[in-house]
């Protein structure tokens, strides 16, 4: 029989085994390809040129996280295979097969797996096709009529990929076989050794675990100016490290002093799977820490998924505020400008408000502008009311100001508080900050900070002021032409000077934030998905690592109902403490998110840790009843 | 009738196969344990010695015949009974000793206590009588993989005895062993067996084994062909078993 005849027997009789390697394979090119037909389909050329282009960048940063993610998760799931089958395949050492014969043969039933993850990943993707890009684009709030198109490029590129990948990691099998001792073939019923760890080691790892993630969740949580972005580097660096050095410390060590403790231990079932998690910990801890960090990192992605489109929601409705703002050194402009607007569309409301502007050197501040404007308290008030929008600013004392900005996307500046500014020589002390669009676009071109009005009065003398006309017209129609129309006043000539700005109802290009969102999402599920198939990987492994175990207990007369409580225990151990670790640290991360995008996140937070629980109790109750069922 | 009588077994018939086709392992066998017996099954290889084991230790079931166990028909009852009456009333001791590898000797002692639900206090203390009457007092906090194979065998043989089971059914219990670990096994059982805390039924290949027990049982093609009482001298039991063999013929091993 040859080693391909061989090859495809083993693969033909075991395919159930190879299953969940099969699935989790597929799924992963599934994802990528769906993705790469993004890139190709009609679906955005709706959104212009300009969002197109943003979007396709965007694509093409999502795939290279796919693509360094299927690198990675491939990487675990042949290592987990190879574990596996090493041992299975081993006893052909007494067959008189060299190791290279032996690596041969798992090569070729792993390409046999591979290949038909690919072909199942390709079918279900093309099949899937429509429908993702018809989630995306209903996520997104787009009305886009979604037609089925699946072009060659992206399979091919997938393909191409996918098996780069695959073979890299064939090749690493083979390898690691052809290497092996003839000892490290055949043990698979050798006895498990050192199932306890060095208490001192463990104890070091845990100091060390506790202070890493601290400093982690620290630096994370830390406000302040540009700098945070490498705070937030380290952070990454420093929970990652600490998750998993709290997986392979501190659990562990915990879980070893309840051991020693015997009069907790001896309590029916317990001495299993507490045992038993001593025993899974120490050869699992990578993994349960990789899924924490995995799920944080989709918790993480979702919170950035929603920040951002409430953030799109409210850019767009903090610049189309006004239709039309006008700026002008007359302060006899209103009549003439509503008359106009009149004749065209009625005005759903309108406002006016001076403001003083300063020159560049009068004014020391932390903000980079090339415009700065000061406005006086009451008259900021009047307009609000004007316009309806929120007011619950008390008047700032004499050495006091208030920052009137504009809305981030993300920020790097996010500790503003206790901020000084210097106007005129004069120190104030910044009390306070509000994004309301009070004067709308035009706050997001100056940068404007409210004084009393007696201040406002002493300052006068230092810049020049301006009068602001801001109108909101009814009929959005109307808009090209009241355009024109204001465009005559538009002056610069003989010390007086008039601007006009026009924020068109109908633009758009901000669109492409709003793709980000189901993106977000998308990567969310990509993420949590991939956490609970290696869970599950693991799991439906070490259960036929438990079948003697399970045997020799059958026959002590321990009955199935007791064992599967052991199970249970064991398994939700597993699960429950990866979701712990990861729902305190998206606490963090989340938080620090937050204080980028000024954002309260802490709903967003607590729905995604919910969701995550979901899935995750849905893998936990499969993975008992498979771990059950291989263990018998 | 006595009424220490612990099991007894009527006309028991094995048929292995599928109808038609069928060969008979067990061909009817009677036989009766008493409290405080030490039984040693011995016989060729495929007399029947596993079968009879496995079926008397509510392992596999039986063609024909009744075996009753503290009473019960273990033929007739339920798989959740026969769970509790393996847990309860019997004691198994393995060939390949049968520790859980992810436990230390003291845990695997107490299993089947904890899992009883006796409190933590009495399974440390009777895990601790246990290892002391089988001389693995210093080796209670190491793990399988610490342990001589002997020193494995007697902890198997402390958790097979420490819920005080009516019968404790040993499986070729020295057959991994040495013949040093393998007669400091025997002296053990002998020990419990005299001081009345075990009745044990042991399938063996080994007369030297065998010779420990009271009693011992050929067994030959599906049937009891000879039982022999050792009466007083082990040695002189060892040469009347060696004796039978020799003349029964056959492979013992």
């Amino acid at each position: 029989m040859t080693v391909w005849k061989l090859a495809w027997l083993n693969f033909k009789n075991g395919f159930k085994n190879y299953l969940s390697l099969v699935i989790s394979m597929a799924f992963t090119v599934l994802v990528f390809m769906n993705f790469q037909n993004l890139i190709y389909s009609e679906v955005f050329q709706v959104l212009g040129e300009h969002n197109r282009e943003y979007i396709e960048v965007l694509v093409q940063v999502v795939s290279f996280v796919l693509a360094c993610f299927m690198f990675f998760f491939t990487g675990y799931a042949t290592s987990v295979f190879l574990t596996r089958r090493k041992k299975e395949i081993g006893t052909y050492v007494f067959m008189g097969l060299s190791n290279q014969k032996i690596g041969k043969l798992y090569s070729i039933e792993t390409l046999f797996t591979g290949l038909t993850a690919l072909g199942l990943g390709i079918g279900t993707g093309i099949l899937t096709a429509g429908l993702f890009q018809m989630i995306l684009v209903t996520l997104a709030g787009l009305t886009v009529e979604v037609h089925f198109f699946v072009s060659a490029k992206p399979v091919l590129v997938t393909t191409v990929i996918y098996l780069v990948i695959y073979l890299f990691f064939v090749l690493k099998g083979y390898a690691n076989i052809a290497r092996s001792s003839v000892l490290s073939m055949i043990s698979a019923a050798r006895q498990n050794e050192y199932v306890r760890q060095n208490r001192l080691i463990l104890l070091v790892k845990a100091v060390f675990g506790c202070g890493i993630l601290g400093m982690g969740y620290s630096l994370a949580v830390r406000r302040g100016g540009p700098e945070i972005l490498g705070h937030a580097f380290e952070a990454v660096v420093l929970v990652t490290l600490g998750v998993y050095l709290l997986f392979g410390g501190l659990i562990p060590l915990c879980f070893q002093t309840l051991a020693e403790n015997k009069r907790f231990l001896y309590q029916k079932e317990r001495i299993l799977w507490v045992n038993r998690v001593i025993f899974r910990m120490k050869k699992n801890y990578r993994t349960y820490a990789i899924v924490s960090v995995l799920i944080l990192c989709s918790v993480t992605a979702l919170a950035m998924g929603f920040a951002m489109r409430e953030r799109y929601e409210n850019i767009i409705q903090f610049e189309q505020v006004y239709t039309f703002q006008l700026l002008s050194s007359r302060d006899d402009l209103a009549d003439q400008a509503e008359r106009i607007i009149r004749e065209y569309t009625d005005i759903q409301y309108q406002g006016e408000a001076p403001i003083l502007t300063l020159d560049t050197s009068d004014i020391v501040t932390g903000d980079f502008y090339n415009h700065y404007a000061v406005l006086p308290y009451s008259a900021v008030r009047k307009l609000a009311g004007s316009v309806s929008l929120e007011w619950n600013i008390p008047e700032p004392g004499d050495d006091e100001i208030i920052r009137v900005s504009r809305l981030y996307l993300l920020s790097l500046l996010t500790d503003r508080s206790g901020r000084q500014v210097t106007i005129g020589g004069k120190v104030y002390r910044q009390t306070g900050e509000t994004s309301e669009p009070y004067l709308g676009y035009l706050q997001e071109q100056v940068s404007f900070y409210m004084v009393s009005d007696r201040e406002y009065e002493r300052l006068r003398p230092l810049g020049q002021e301006l009068y602001t006309f801001n109108y909101k017209i009814s009929d959005p129609a109307a808009f090209q032409a009241v355009k024109e129309r204001l465009g005559e006043l538009v002056d610069d000539r003989d010390g007086e000077y008039t601007a006009r700005v026009a924020i068109d109802p109908e633009k758009n290009d901000l669109d492409w934030v709003r793709v980000l969102y189901p993106f977000c999402i998308f990567m969310f599920l990509v993420f949590l998905m991939s956490s609970g198939s290696m869970m599950f990987m693991k799991v439906y492994n070490d259960a036929f690592e438990e079948r003697e175990r399970c045997r020799v207990m059958g026959r002590m007369g321990v009955e199935e109902s007791v064992l599967g409580r052991a199970i249970a225990w064991e398994l939700g151990m597993a699960y429950g403490l990866a979701f712990l670790v990861m729902a305190v640290s998206s606490w963090f991360s989340v938080r620090a998110l937050a204080n980028m995008m000024y954002a309260d996140l802490t709903g967003v937070n607590v729905v995604s840790v919910l969701v995550v629980f979901m899935i995750l109790l849905f893998c936990y109750g499969l993975s008992v009843a498979v771990y059950k069922r291989n263990s018998r | 009738m006595n009424e220490n009588k612990i099991a007894e077994i009527r006309n028991l018939v094995k048929n292995y196969g599928v109808k038609g086709f069928q060969s008979r392992v067990l061909k009817g066998i009677d036989l009766t344990i008493f409290r405080n017996d030490f039984i040693a099954v011995m016989g060729p290889s495929g007399s029947g010695k596993t079968t009879l084991l496995n079926i008397l230790s509510t392992l596999d079931k039986p063609t024909q015949g009744t075996v009753i166990l503290d009473g019960q028909d273990i033929t007739r009852i339920s798989n959740r009974e026969l769970s509790k009456l393996r847990r309860d009333k019997i004691g198994f001791i393995f060939q390949d000793y049968n520790l859980l590898d992810t436990m230390t000797l003291q845990d695997n002692i107490v299993l089947p206590l904890s899992l009883n639900g006796v409190s933590p206090g009495v399974c440390i203390q009777k895990a601790r009588e246990m290892a002391e009457l089988f001389g693995l007092g210093e080796h209670l906090g190491k793990y399988p993989y610490q342990l001589s194979g002997g020193q494995k065998q007697r902890g198997a043989a402390c958790r097979a005895l420490i819920t005080d089971p009516e019968i404790i059914f040993a499986d070729e219990p020295t057959g991994a062993l040495d013949s040093k670990a393998g007669r400091e096994l025997m002296e053990c059982f002998r020990k419990v067996n005299e001081s009345g805390r075990a009745t044990i039924l042991m399938v063996t290949h080994d007369p030297f084994c065998a010779s420990y027990a009271r009693d011992v049982c050929l067994l030959r093609d599906g049937l009891i062909t000879c039982r022999l009482s050792r009466g007083g001298d082990r040695k002189e039991f060892y040469d009347r078993i060696m004796d039978m063999q020799a003349s029964m013929g056959g492979d013992f091993s």
